[in-house]
């Protein structure tokens, strides 16, 4: 099973070891855009979490209720420097997501509905917030948020903006807003948890 | 994207490495059946999870699978004399049973019990549908037999093969899961392969080329459904199945036999594709078993006498541009299983995956390596079981369906991606 040492074509001495030393190493910069909108209080919590790490581009907001005709969005504090507060995040590199506690969801913050919390900056309307993205990563765990996730939906498929939704938890609170989602989303990732957000944007390398 | 450490960690698969570990938890396949085809027929040399053995069959047609070297002076068995109920070393007659036991030591005194301290280290080998399979782990946590369905339905109904893929194992297995480069790469054989052509599924394969994915954990591992545009208001779901460690299903086409595939690592380099086929309720026809063994659908063409195929990087996979002209092939590489492999084998032995660009259609890949990686861990850190050991997760199916768009996948096909026995698969 050793690798040929006569080796007759270019593909095999292309595919060696020895030659990936010389591909080009360039960095890599940070490719998307994207916008994180958790759909109810509980996704919130995961949002909140999710934007104390260092993000290039991402940005977290919650989505208000009720959502209203003009649908706005909150923003929270965190999330990349191209847009986020200054100062917002760090410069360490994410650590394992395992170090997040996967699985378990933040306790909702009490007064979420009924006061911004004290992280979070003003509202915008939707397509304010989503202007510039090309990614909209939606987290759910209940039906709350459907008539969002259908705006969210609708918003993004006219604007060419790919749509990943994660469903936190068992999915089974969330049927509906699964299904306000699916005519939109790339991608659902169902019964997902905080670390299966986290890795999406770490490989979309927001 | 993925971290280098994190790759390290999915692709190592040696002794003592967290996913050689995890590896260690599950009866793999260790060979076909047929490379033992007979009672004292000579050994093989087996390589897995980077350790090296050979694999004989006795006299009484037991299996083992025994360390390669002689523990006199450290010999390969695989020159070894297969008779007598035992392997014997050529070079100075030591002789050992499908256990790794020492049986025989000729130079020492005819009633010497000194070969009752020599053991090598041997894995038990099982026969189970057309292959052997081994568990190497620890004995006392050894699991029951696998049950997946290929592997239990009479002989007729099922055919497997292997190739040997250049590259590790985590970048073949990534292709089992990954349902977005079909379109693309394997068109041609939509189109033209004896054991994909004519389903009415394919159409829609080919109609939309935008998939939209759903990722949902199994108790075994995931399903990833891939969802296209079919009649107004449907949709065509194809729904691929992944037990821990490596087995994927690909889902059927038509009543086209279903096949799907088994990714074992060989070492940190290179890898054995299993490649599978198998109809649950009928009779796999002679055309289609021809179709399979002439290296059609999912098998390959091997170069006789080996498992290497015959299009492989040493001679640029018989690449035909004149094909690909012609649009017979998508890359120019013939057959399914080799356009997979070119391409796998071409990223390098061990891609480096710090240098991905995932997109969300990638969503299967990421978390598959998600929860491998947490798996490798609970194991190393907490001893916790895997996914898959248990054979209950092995009873899953692939299936082909058309829904309502209003449907969740995983609702409405909860039996069809469950093996029920004397039920046909779910097809399109
Ligand atoms: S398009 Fe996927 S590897 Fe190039
Ligand atoms: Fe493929």
């Amino acid at each position: 099973m050793t690798t040929a040492t006569r080796q007759l074509s270019e593909s095999a001495r292309a595919a060696s070891a020895s030659e990936s030393r010389y591909r080009i190493d360039v960095p890599i910069a940070p490719a998307r855009a994207a916008r994180v909108i958790a759909l109810d209080e509980r996704a919130a919590a995961v949002a909140r979490h999710l934007a104390e790490r260092p993000w290039a581009h991402a940005r977290f907001f919650t989505a208000d209720r009720p959502f209203g005709p003009e649908g706005r969005l909150r923003r929270l504090a965190g999330g990349g420097a191209a847009g986020g507060r200054p100062g917002a995040g760090g410069s360490e590199p994410p650590s394992e997501s395992g170090a997040m506690a996967p699985g378990e969801m933040p306790a909702a913050p009490p007064g979420w509905v009924a006061a911004a919390p004290p992280d979070t900056v003003p509202d915008v309307p939707l397509d304010e917030a989503l202007t510039g993205s090309d990614v909209v990563v939606v987290l759910a765990t209940e039906d709350g948020g459907r008539d969002v996730a259908a705006a969210i939906g609708r918003f993004c498929g006219r604007r060419g903006i790919t749509t990943a939704g994660v469903v936190l938890g068992d999915g089974f609170e969330a049927d509906d807003a699964v299904a306000a989602l699916r005519p939109y989303a790339r991608v659902l990732l169902l019964s997902a948890d905080e670390s299966d957000a986290f890795e999406l944007l770490t490989a979309l390398r927001v | 994207m993925l971290r280098k450490d994190i790759n390290e960690l999915l692709t190592q698969t040696g002794p003592g490495s967290p996913m050689g570990e995890l590896f260690r938890q599950y009866w793999i396949p260790a060979l076909l059946a047929e490379e033992l085809p007979e009672n004292d027929c000579p050994p093989v040399r087996v390589k897995l999870l980077s350790e090296r053995m050979v694999a004989f069959r006795d006299s009484e047609g037991r299996y083992g699978l025994i360390d390669e070297f002689c523990a006199h002076r450290g010999a390969s068995l695989w020159f070894g004399r297969n008779e007598g109920s035992g392997l014997r070393c050529p070079y100075h007659g030591w002789k050992y049973d499908v256990s790794g036991q020492c049986v025989e030591v000729p130079s020492e005194a005819d009633n010497s019990s000194f070969c009752q301290n020599v053991q090598l280290t041997s894995y038990p080998l099982v026969k189970i549908g057309d292959l052997l399979w081994t568990y190497m782990g620890d004995r006392a946590t050894q699991p029951p037999l696998p049950e997946f369905e290929w592997i239990h339905v009479p002989a007729e109904q099922t055919y497997t093969s292997k190739r040997w893929q250049q590259c590790n194992w985590l970048q073949a297995f990534e292709g089992g899961i990954d349902s977005s480069h079909v379109t693309f790469l394997h068109s041609g054989g939509l189109k033209t392969d004896p054991l994909f052509k004519g389903a009415k599924g394919n159409e829609y394969n080919m109609n939309d080329t935008k998939p939209f994915f759903e990722v949902a954990d199994s108790d075994g591992g995931l399903f990833v459904g891939a969802r296209r545009n079919a009649e107004e208001g449907t949709y065509y779901w194809r729904i691929t199945p992944w037990v821990m460690p490596a087995f994927t299903m690909v889902p059927p086409r038509g009543d086209h036999p279903v096949h799907g595939h088994f990714w074992v690592p060989i070492d940190d380099e290179n890898c054995w594709t299993y490649s599978f086929d198998y109809h649950p309720v009928r009779a796999l026809t002679d055309t289609e078993r021809q179709a399979m063994i002439d290296g059609h659908g999912v098998h390959s063409k091997n170069i006789p006498g080996t498992y290497r195929p015959m299009a492989n990087m040493d001679n640029d996979y018989l690449i035909d541009r004149a094909a690909q002209k012609r649009g017979e092939t998508y890359s120019g590489v013939a057959g399914i299983a080799m356009q997979d492999a070119s391409l796998q084998e071409s990223m390098g032995p061990i891609v480096d995956r710090s240098k991905e660009r995932l997109v969300p259609a990638d969503s299967g890949i990421i978390k598959a390596r998600q929860k491998l990686r947490k798996a490798a861990i609970a194991l190393r850190d907490e001893g916790v079981t895997p996914p898959g050991v248990d054979p209950e997760h092995h009873r899953v199916r692939s299936a082909a369906v058309v829904l309502p768009r209003a449907e969740s996948f995983l609702d409405s096909c909860r039996d069809a991606v469950r093996v029920t026995p004397g039920v046909p698969q779910s097809s399109v």
